[in-house]
């Protein structure tokens, strides 16, 4: 039983992993741009949540509010710095982002000090659902139905629109694009503004569950990255099977062996890469 | 020889080797500022600059130890910081090695027990203390909650903190129903969590420290477990720590503490005012901490009227002051400053009279094992 409690448990940390790490995923499958400030964007959406809160918004308005601020300054970013390094080799995009990442965490140390915050769970999830012996907090279970709901969505969007063509075709050959008159620059923004706003989106989801505190980007950029390169970089259904596979794994690891629970994430990630260098479900 | 301190040429340099980044970079930055508190407060009575040089250890022993080597190179001879048990045993060791004092408010055992030595000294009352004063006076107040489950880091002083706890369990008869190890860098508690609920549990005891014991709290909460059992965090950051979480968070919960600034001693009631006064903020724990040793180095240089290491190792050995936690006393055998830990209980924020207020004094008490006990074979210089 404790074993079937965990991995509900795990499927619940999953949803979250993958909607950090799906953004990561569009972003790199789409413009190919390694972006090491996906970290800065989910730390900046937590804080935009818990400065909301903090200023009297209920949560359901600081929440979307800080993912499309977040995408809106992500939005800015590509257009005056980024695009600039994107024909250029991975190792400047690692360069110029992870220095947008540092700059993004002195500015919240500045802003809202090295202490950490507190983002109490909206009144209507606060409590737990009991099943049997097993307690889950009712906020992680909106987390998981919410999440399901956005990444139905976003396969929509991304596989059965018009518009999700337009971007798939703006990658794969920019140049024909532009040439049926297809503003190709712009489609990159809002690509960026998107992979970004949800990692912003994350963040401030993430933040009634883990609270706030300067360095939490770092953290969701390596675990970000160890879902994408399970599931292959780029590929959105991948980013969604690892994230669920790393979130049951993380917790079944609690019970089975806990002082391992983190190890096993990486050497299951070594593993998979020795198996299948593109990942699970990585494009050829 | 305080004429002969006093003309000494040039500045009297103190290293703080402190996380000034990484997870505990919070309490390096609090920490850095109060030993720039007690540097400036001494310098007018030792009639001399002083300089502290902020040495970022990054919360990890490695570089921790390289970069005080470097210090030492360069001349830096007297230490304050070293906030985790891991990084503190490095340099201490390191400090000893070239001649140098180092004196830290880390946790684990071994600093003033078995690894203790000649150039280390220990703020901090010892993991054996902290649930000394913490478990025992709980399982008085509360003798129906028999059955306990931990949380423990895996490193040395989630260990320490863990062993000292099984020897009351033991003693008092308390069924130990489960302990979840994680690892140093674990942010993800719900797992552990949902171990500890299957084990039904009367009290959830918590061994780690800083940012990872307020996600275990937190989600801790968010589980509902506050209203099923008794949570207790043995070893808290005090006011950095509730302002983090909030008082909501912290209400009916129980923290252990070095310090807090509600103490009713001389020097702490100097502290609150001046600090409150001047930098309009109320000192915490890595504040206070930080402030208390560096303000001990400062007063053996004077005492010695020397800043070379033997001299001041002398002063400090059998020291008795009027400390942030009131009498204190260093232990010439193993270098263990004697003082009191507290056991605090969170308060409704109906309850606060301030915003600082977060929790009320349950317990105050020393508990220290005798050098011998705790593994000190002290070599004398």
């Amino acid at each position: 039983m404790t074993y079937l409690f965990q991995i509900l448990n795990g499927i619940g940390l999953g949803m979250l992993y993958f909607l950090l790490a799906v953004g990561l995923s569009i972003i790199f499958g789409l413009l190919q741009f390694v972006n090491f400030a996906h970290g800065a964007f989910y730390l900046l959406g937590a804080y935009l949540a818990y400065e909301g809160v903090e200023r009297g918004l209920s949560f359901w308005v600081a929440m979307p509010l800080a993912a499309v601020i977040v995408a809106a300054l992500a939005g800015v970013t590509e257009r005056l710095l980024l695009r600039r390094v994107y024909k250029l080799p991975h190792t400047f995009h690692i360069l110029v982002t992870v220095g947008l990442a540092l700059v993004v965490q002195e500015f919240v140390i500045i802003v809202w000090g090295p202490l950490g915050g507190n983002v109490a769970a909206p009144d209507e999830l606060s409590g737990v659902m009991i099943l049997g012996d097993f307690i889950y907090p009712q906020y992680r279970l909106f987390v998981i139905g919410f999440t399901a709901i956005l990444a139905a969505a976003l396969w929509w969007l991304l596989d059965r629109t018009r518009l999700g063509a337009i971007v798939r075709a703006g990658s794969e050959s920019p140049q024909n694009m532009a040439l049926l008159g297809y503003d190709t620059l712009s489609i990159n923004t809002a690509i960026f503004a998107l992979g970004a706003g949800l990692a912003g989106l994350a963040g401030a989801l993430a933040a009634p569950m883990r609270g706030v505190e300067p360095f939490m980007g770092v953290e969701a950029l390596g675990i970000a990255f160890v879902v994408v390169v399970i599931g292959g970089m780029g590929s959105y259904a991948g980013a969604l099977a690892a994230g669920i596979l790393v979130g049951v794994a993380q917790s079944l690891m609690a019970t089975l062996w806990p002082e391992g629970a983190r190890l096993v994430i990486y050497l299951g990630m070594a593993g998979i890469i020795m198996a299948m260098p593109r990942g699970l479900l990585g494009r050829a | 020889m305080l004429r002969s301190a006093r003309a000494a040429d040039g500045p009297l340099v103190i290293g703080a080797p402190l996380p000034i980044s990484g997870a505990f970079a919070a309490n390096g930055k609090f920490a850095s500022l109060g030993a720039a508190f007690a540097a400036r407060e001494a310098a007018a009575a030792l009639g001399r600059k002083i300089v502290v040089t902020d040495i970022d250890t990054e919360g990890k022993p490695a570089p921790a130890a390289r970069k005080l080597q470097e210090a030492m190179a360069q001349g830096t001879r007297l230490f304050a910081g070293g906030i985790l048990s891991s990084e503190a045993l490095v340099m201490g060791k390191e400090a000893t090695k070239s001649d140098g004092v180092f004196i830290t408010t880390a946790g684990a055992d071994e600093i003033t027990g078995s690894d203790c030595n000649r150039g280390t000294f220990r703020w901090s009352v010892p993991t054996f203390g902290a649930i000394a004063q913490t478990v025992r006076p709980l399982i008085e107040q509360m003798p129906q909650a028999k059955r306990w489950y931990t949380i423990t880091p895996q490193y040395v002083f989630g260990e320490g903190l863990l062993s000292a706890a099984k020897v009351v369990f033991q003693e008092k008869g308390i069924e130990h129903v489960g302990n979840s190890y994680h690892s140093l860098a674990e942010k993800e508690f719900s797992g552990y969590l949902t171990n500890a609920i299957a084990a039904k549990p009367d009290v959830l005891l918590l061994l780690n420290f800083g940012s990872q014991s307020s996600d275990a709290l937190r989600q801790a909460v968010s589980f509902g477990l506050k209203k099923r059992m008794t949570i207790v965090l043995a070893w808290a950051s005090g006011l950095e720590q509730f302002e983090a979480l909030g008082a909501d968070l912290c209400e009916g919960v129980y923290f252990g503490v070095q310090y807090w600034h509600g103490i009713d001693s001389p020097l702490n009631k100097e502290l609150v005012s001046k600090l409150r006064e001047s930098a309009k903020m109320t000192p915490n724990y890595s504040f206070a901490g930080s402030y208390q040793i560096t303000k001990l180095l400062l007063d053996a240089v004077a005492k010695a009227g020397s800043a070379e290491s033997p001299a001041v190792i002398k002063a400090l050995e059998g020291l008795g002051y009027s400390g942030l936690t009131g009498h204190e006393e260093i232990r010439a055998a193993d270098h263990q400053i004697i003082k009191d830990y507290y056991l605090l209980k969170g308060k409704a924020k109906s309850a606060m009279k301030d915003k600082d207020d977060f929790a009320d004094v349950v317990t105050a008490g020393k508990s220290f094992l005798s050098p011998e006990s705790a593994g000190c074979k002290m070599q004398q210089g």
